[in-house]
């Protein structure tokens, strides 16, 4: 499951050109360099433009596994589709799961990534009970949580050295369905649909909203899951069923392709609606996994994705402000993903997630005018004490970062010496 | 119970990893110690029954002898070790060429006739040996890898033979070109396969005792179009 270019990032839309390396014995390289794990950031968080990769490939050993704790120790290479793979069987399953499994738990801690139980779990992060962190200047160590560079490095971006292992809680797991409800909301240009909804399905363990942002009435549909018995053969996950062989076309991404296609899918989603039906987790949880490469359907433009989070006290004003500022600036997306954020601290000095609610939109091969529109709402989050999620940005000026970001010298600070990425260098000039 | 040979090899590890998901138990031997106790310890995560490291220098007769003899009943085994022998330096270094032929040819036939004879006292075994599809013509660029390899398809080949009526499977592997971590950057072709593959094609093997197995099997195709050319333009390619 590598990506299509080791030296792309997933949205792609950028090139780079790297040395690529390989963990091999204790030593670091002494010259620049970027851990990199599966590369599904997709942005520039990935890429280290004219310095060095250095690969976990083949560094996805799980160490020991504690039957009765649910704790796992593993090299920082193994993916949470391997560990899930595993596990699934007996009864455990990653705490937080973003919305692939092609991720390395190395990559899961740096950008701290979050699921559809925020509002229970809270961040990947808070499920990791220690990390061997190598770095260049002073080897390796073993850090629990609550050592200060803990903190800065769970969603450090792998700027504060190699993470070579880690120890995780897995979380229990009665069976391997979900059992999905399915609710139809909004039309009225605003989210007080979505958040009653929201509110009142606090005791699901897995919500999300998927939301049509180029609908003034901004419908969406409300999922919300939880855990439940299945048949045997769902414990392993179905091969994908179908790979983009090819990179689509330039007028798939236009403005009027995402209208019809959003309008399908509400349809095809509003026909199921309150009913309640179970699934496989694998496809509840990862739907696009279905897919292989599915970020070959934004054609060799690529994509951004432009994820946000503003404050709860806000977000019912602000929300529809700043998604209504982009239907007009006329930015095409198709997905588009609503969720609530809990009042759960993210151990992450850098973490993402805050109180509130956030949205999650692609923007395929974004152009000047598109560019423009997100400057303005990174502006607007900005206005309300809200941020802009870094594993997910290539564009987001320094000044705005800094903005979203306070904090950031003190990562600059515990950073390795001899690590950087692209994105930080460009967020930090 | 399975024995693995050059176990920190990759298609190695990714066979361990199909065995272990299943339940089997495993002996493990390579030169790295600490590669091996982490390989037996993600074994043992993924449900191996019992895992044992032996680390030494696999290529020493000694070493080949004693370990065979330390083995419990085995019904499978998987001779994975290797080394891309780099042809330009052997073609000045005639020591690093002398070792290489005694990783890629001399030791896999040493562990394959110790393990063949072993299990012909219990009566029964199937070994896998990783050859390569480099060993059916010898070529500009790895003529020094591919004579080792092409040695070695003709010693497992005719082994088969011989251990046939006392109940061994002798199984010749031969892989074309794998995804490794070495190859990664590489601007790759549709022709690499991954470990992963390659490896459940062998457990397989070993399962239904094939004789010759290419994998992917497009290799065998690809093969008797390569044995097919003349020398008088084989010579002349730089491939």
């Amino acid at each position: 499951m590598t990506p299509l270019s080791l030296d792309q990032p997933w949205g792609r839309g950028l090139s780079a050109t790297h040395e690529h390396l390989f963990a091999d014995g204790d030593a670091l390289p002494t010259k620049n360099f970027l851990p990199r794990g599966l590369g599904r950031s997709y942005g520039d968080v990935c890429v280290n433009d004219g310095g060095a990769l250095l690969h976990s490939f083949r560094r996805d050993r799980l160490i020991s596994f504690d039957e009765v704790h649910g704790v796992l120790r593993c090299e920082a290479g193994a993916s949470l589709a391997d560990i899930a793979q595993v596990m699934v069987p007996r009864g455990w399953f990653p705490s937080v799961v973003p919305g692939t499994r092609y991720v390395t738990v190395g990559g899961a801690i740096a950008n701290d990534v979050h699921g559809k139980n925020h509002h229970i779990a809270g961040t990947f992060g808070r499920s990791v009970q220690s990390i061997k962190l190598r770095r260049s200047d002073t080897g390796a160590r073993e850090i629990g949580t609550t050592d200060p560079t803990f903190g800065a490095t769970v969603a450090g971006l792998g700027l504060t050295g190699l993470i070579e292992e880690a120890t995780l809680q897995l979380g229990v797991l009665p069976g391997p369905g979900i059992a999905q409800d399915t609710t139809v909301f909004g039309g009225a240009g605003n989210i007080d649909d979505y958040v009653s909804l929201d509110e009142a399905s606090s005791a699901w363990p897995y919500t999300v909203g998927w939301i049509d942002t180029l609908d003034p009435g901004l419908r969406g549909v409300f999922f919300r899951g939880e855990h439940c018995d299945g048949p045997d053969e769902w414990l392993a996950p179905q091969p994908a069923k179908f790979t983009m062989p090819v990179d689509a076309p330039g007028w798939v991404l236009g403005r009027w392709s995402a209208k019809a296609f959003n309008s399908v899918y509400y349809r095809a989603q509003s026909m199921r609606t309150a009913r309640r039906e179970t699934v496989p987790l694998w496809q509840f949880f990862f739907p696009l996994d279905a897919v292989t490469a599915w970020n070959r359907v934004y054609g060799k433009r690529g994509f951004v994705q432009y994820q946000f989070v503003v404050p709860r006290e806000a977000a019912r004003e602000s929300v529809p402000k700043i998604l209504s500022h982009l239907r007009e600036s006329r930015v095409a997306s198709y997905l588009a993903v609503i969720k609530s954020f809990a009042a759960i601290a993210s151990p992450g000095l850098m973490s993402f997630p805050m109180p509130g609610v956030t949205v999650a939109l692609d923007v395929p091969g974004p152009n000047d005018a598109d560019r423009r529109a997100l400057d303005r709402a990174d502006a607007m989050v900005a206005d309300v004490g809200g941020r802009v999620y870094a594993a997910k940005d290539a564009r987001m000026s320094s000044v705005m970062f800094k903005r979203f970001y306070p904090q950031w010298e003190a990562l600059e600070a515990a950073r390795d010496p001899a690590i950087c990425s692209s994105f930080w260098r460009r967020v930090t000039r | 119970m399975i024995c693995v040979v050059g176990a920190t090899s990759a298609v190695a590890q990714a066979a361990i990893r199909d065995w272990a998901a299943r339940g089997d138990e495993l002996v493990l031997f390579g030169r790295n110690a600490a590669e091996l106790e982490r390989i037996a310890a993600d074994a043992r995560v993924r449900g191996a029954v019992g895992v044992a490291v032996h680390a030494g220098e696999i290529t020493s007769i000694a070493f080949i002898e004693a370990a065979v003899a330390t083995l419990p009943i085995t019904q499978q085994a998987l001779v994975a070790h290797g080394s891309l022998t780099d042809a330009a330096r052997g073609m000045e270094d005639l020591r690093y060429l002398a070792e290489q032929f005694n990783v890629n040819f001399i030791s896999g036939c040493a562990w394959t006739q110790c393990l063949a004879n072993k299990m012909a006292t219990q009566g029964s075994g199937s070994i896998a040996v990783i050859s390569s599809v480099a060993g059916e013509r010898g070529r500009y660029s790895n003529f020094a890898y591919g004579s080792a390899k092409a040695g070695l398809t003709a010693f497992c080949d005719g082994l088969r033979a011989r251990m046939l009526a006392r109940g061994v499977h002798v199984i010749t592997v031969k892989p074309g070109s794998i995804d490794t971590p070495m190859t990664a950057s590489m601007k790759k072709g549709l022709l690499f396969a991954s470990a992963e593959s390659v490896a459940k094609g062998i457990v397989r093997a070993l399962d239904q005792q094939r004789d010759v197995v290419y994998l992917p099997r497009y290799w065998q195709l690809i093969m008797t179009i390569v044995r097919a050319i003349p020398e008088r333009v084989a010579k002349r390619l730089k491939w």
